[in-house]
């Protein structure tokens, strides 16, 4: 049986499957979904955890070390011989029968009074430094903790610890109603907002066997566009302070806090939080949302003119924190990380709901920061062009509404697996509903991908790069501390 | 008379020098679409700062308490030394050497203190920055010797009489003038070379140095800073700028040049981006190279 478990994911891993959820349950099962990005067929490889143990897919998956390690620190499983088992979420300060997914105890525990540091992974020898860098940072972002190896200015390895801020999101989902999850699933990020929320209402229509018409679809698709353009926005001004260039990084903040003024105008949240629920979503005028996409590109079109003439900038990105093309597989990268380094990976392109929509998809091969800045701004105007095609298609036909979502939703029950594109990548929601309440709710959302990729990408390079190269990946917090 | 010019431009220099870097501050936030804080803000920073508790890591010696004050004190003599009126009262000390080993001292202290806070950090941006000062000093070295060959000795001098005597020399002066501006750059921890607004701890370079000092010992720091900006503009301006017959407007003048010097330090910083550490070497390798050349040029224009 337990060979069957390894042979039977690597199977769907080399015939070009997508691993969409790697999921422990409380009666000690795993599940491992798989995405056929071809045919869009969901495969599920499950197996039984046998006395708190069993075998270990990340020798032959590295992709799936955090699932395992995460799963051995919140149920307790023994993923039997994971390479590298330290801590992920838990802190030497639970204690150690704590497994807070497997006990759910309400009581909070009685937290030991140690020093909360997992131990780091260094590079140990003459000449070497250890330089720590957060939790808490210079900057206002999240909270991470980065061990960096260096051998004078270059970097030989990076330990990075997250989940500094754990909040347990998972565990608060389970026994709420679904209208409960709808506010709870639009704060897991501020980032990547639509998308939670959009995996949740398909979620809830799935089990329903509803289908949204193309209104509705149609009132996603820009929320979504939208949320990618303000994601864009935002990474692609960080970039340039990653070298000094403060002039490209304000304008370009500037150009970003315009379009979260429109998205308050329009949608009524500058994030969009809770604009998107089962049967539902937040809708705009095509006037509105046409004047509010030509005034971007009016402001947007100088910014790009901009960076693309800045040789200084340009020399800067190229060359650094290269992402290779055997990384991407292994690692399973996301989104943009992905498609920089030749991937041609963009759950845009699986999804039902964007079929209607001619997308083009970006793709760069060179993997490194330049691609990944390049691609967003491809990206970027890709949306607005949707956004265009979006508000000429509203102008067409009017404010017909599609029919009303359901019925009592209090007897839905049952497991399914949904996804969208984030603007940080494929961003999948495995929900198990039994009777209208949560039973189980996993969130892996596409940095959690790629976080263990940033900590390899980055050796090789210089300590004073890995702003630069962080940036580029602009990796989410709180998608992964969720 | 010549006491009274040379101590009111030290006094200008010593209260004005905050406001240069507000100005500086200010054009760069212009250029960036925003309105930026008051140009008066260092004032009001350097106060706060002064009125704060100042604490020391706990592994620091002495050197990490005598650095401010040894970074700041050479910038004061050399302040001192300057002819900024164009003269200077009859023994007044004025030595081109003792300027380039002053700046010296303060560069050795800058790295002392970065390292003695104990922190990573702070030994990181020593490292870097004494890694730059081998890189500065023959830049600056190369910049310098041009006023020796023109008043053939040692002492700070306008070198505007002897452009005015041997039109030739006109070519030098303008190289000599590329050379100190680009050494200059990097001498302040601008861009190309250093980025002062960053937060981001792993490319600071002078910032890291300082980034274990609070209260009093942060406010003298900040103020040398902002000093040896307007320090090192007005010795520039000094040595190759015009020279006009009456005290009182070559004092005029330098304020006008100084604050131009600011507010194009400011658009400089706009258009360029941060060069990459290992890149530094070749753009300092440059400025000397310029300084050379102009070095040789003069003094083969002057001796024909």
């Amino acid at each position: 049986m337990p060979k069957s478990w390894i042979a039977a994911n690597l199977e769907y891993k080399k015939a070009g499957y997508e691993l969409l959820s790697y999921l422990a349950t409380r009666e000690g099962r795993l599940h491992a979904t798989w995405l056929n990005p071809v045919d869009r067929e969901q495969k599920d490889v499950s197996t039984q955890v046998v006395d708190n143990h069993f075998p270990s897919l990340t020798r032959q998956l590295p992709e799936v070390a955090w699932d395992e390690r995460e799963i051995h620190d919140l149920f307790g499983y023994r993923p039997e011989g994971h390479p590298d088992l330290r801590p992920l979420i838990r802190t030497p300060r639970w204690p150690h029968d704590f497994y807070p997914l497997r006990t759910r105890s309400n009581i909070p525990p009685q937290w030991l009074d140690v020093e909360p540091d997992n131990p780091a992974k260094t590079v140990t020898g003459d000449g070497i430094t250890i330089m720590k860098v957060g939790p808490t940072h210079a900057g206002i972002i999240e909270s991470g903790h980065f061990v960096f190896s260096l051998i004078g200015e270059n970097v030989l390895y990076l330990d990075a610890h997250l989940f500094q801020n754990h909040r347990g999101v998972e565990l608060l989902l389970e026994d709420r109603t679904i209208e409960d999850v709808r506010r709870i699933v639009s704060r897991i990020c501020a980032g990547d907002s639509v998308s939670h929320q959009t995996n949740w209402a398909l979620a809830v229509e799935t089990l329903a066997r509803w289908t949204a018409e193309p209104p509705l679809a149609l009132r996603r698709i820009i929320l979504l566009e939208c949320e990618r353009v303000l994601s864009h926005l935002n990474d692609l001004a960080q970039i340039p302070a990653g070298v000094g260039f403060q002039r490209a990084h304000q304008l370009a903040l500037a150009i970003k806090e315009y379009w979260q003024q429109g998205l308050k105008r329009l949608f009524g949240h500058r994030f969009l939080f809770d604009t998107v629920r089962p049967g539902e979503a937040a809708a705009t005028t095509p006037d509105d949302l046409g004047a509010l996409v030509r005034e971007l590109r009016r402001r947007w079109v100088p910014w790009r003119r901009l960076v693309e003439a800045h040789h200084g900038f340009n020399d800067r990105m190229a060359g650094v924190g290269i992402v290779k093309p055997q990384d991407v597989t292994r690692f399973g990268a996301q989104g943009v990380v992905a498609r920089a380094a030749g991937k041609a990976l963009d759950a845009r392109s699986i999804l039902p709901l964007y079929d209607d929509m001619a997308v083009q998809f970006i793709q760069e091969s060179a993997g490194d920061v330049k691609a990944r800045f390049y691609v967003r701004v491809a990206e970027l105007e890709e949306s607005l062009r949707l956004l265009e095609e979006s508000a000429r298609r509203l102008r067409r036909w009017g404010s017909n509404d599609s029919s009303p979502f359901i019925e009592d939703p209090s007897d839905l029950s049952g497991r399914t697996v949904t996804f969208t594109e984030s603007p940080h990548g494929l961003n999948v929601h495995d929900i198990t509903l039994a009777r209208g309440r949560v039973t189980r709710y996993h969130i892996r959302a596409g940095t959690y991908r790629n976080w263990p990729l940033l900590a390899h990408t980055v050796p090789g390079n210089a300590v004073a790069d890995f702003p630069l190269i962080n940036k580029s990946f602009e990796l989410c917090y709180s998608c992964v501390d969720r | 008379m010549l006491w009274v010019a040379q101590v009111l431009g030290i006094s200008l220099v010593l209260t004005l020098s905050p406001l240069m870097w507000g100005i500086t501050q200010t054009t760069k936030a212009r250029l960036q679409g925003r309105r930026g804080p008051s140009v008066w803000l260092m004032y009001w920073v350097m106060k706060k700062n002064w009125h704060k508790e100042t604490t020391v890591p706990e592994f620091s010696s002495i050197i990490f308490r005598l650095a401010p004050s040894m970074t700041l004190a050479p910038l004061l003599v050399v302040l001192i030394t300057i002819p900024i009126a164009g003269r200077v009262p009859a023994l007044w000390p004025h030595n081109m050497l003792t300027v380039f080993f002053l700046l010296a001292l303060e560069r050795f202290w800058t790295g002392l203190a970065g390292l003695d806070s104990a922190g990573t950090f702070g030994g990181m941006g020593a490292s870097r920055a004494t890694t730059l000062g081998t890189g500065i000093e023959p830049a600056l070295f190369a910049a310098l010797g041009i006023f020796w060959e023109v008043s053939r000795h040692a002492a700070i001098e306008p070198l505007a009489p002897a452009l005015r005597t041997n039109p030739a020399s006109l070519f030098p002066w303008a190289l000599a003038s590329v050379s100190l501006a680009l050494v200059l750059l990097a001498e302040w921890g601008r861009l190309p070379v250093d980025n002062p607004d960053t937060h981001l701890e792993l490319t600071m370079i002078h910032e890291a140095t300082l980034l274990e000092y609070d209260g009093r010992f942060l406010a003298l720091s900040q103020w040398a800073m902002t000093l040896k900006i307007t320090v090192l503009a007005t010795l520039g301006w000094v040595i190759l700028g015009p020279n006009l017959s009456s005290l009182w407007s070559n004092l005029a003048l330098r304020l006008a040049e100084v604050t131009v010097t600011t507010v194009a330090l400011g658009l400089i910083e706009s258009r360029f981006t941060k060069l990459r550490f290992f890149q530094i070497p070749a753009y300092l390798a440059a400025a000397a190279g310029i300084g050379i050349l102009a070095f040789y040029l003069l003094a083969g224009g002057l001796t024909v």
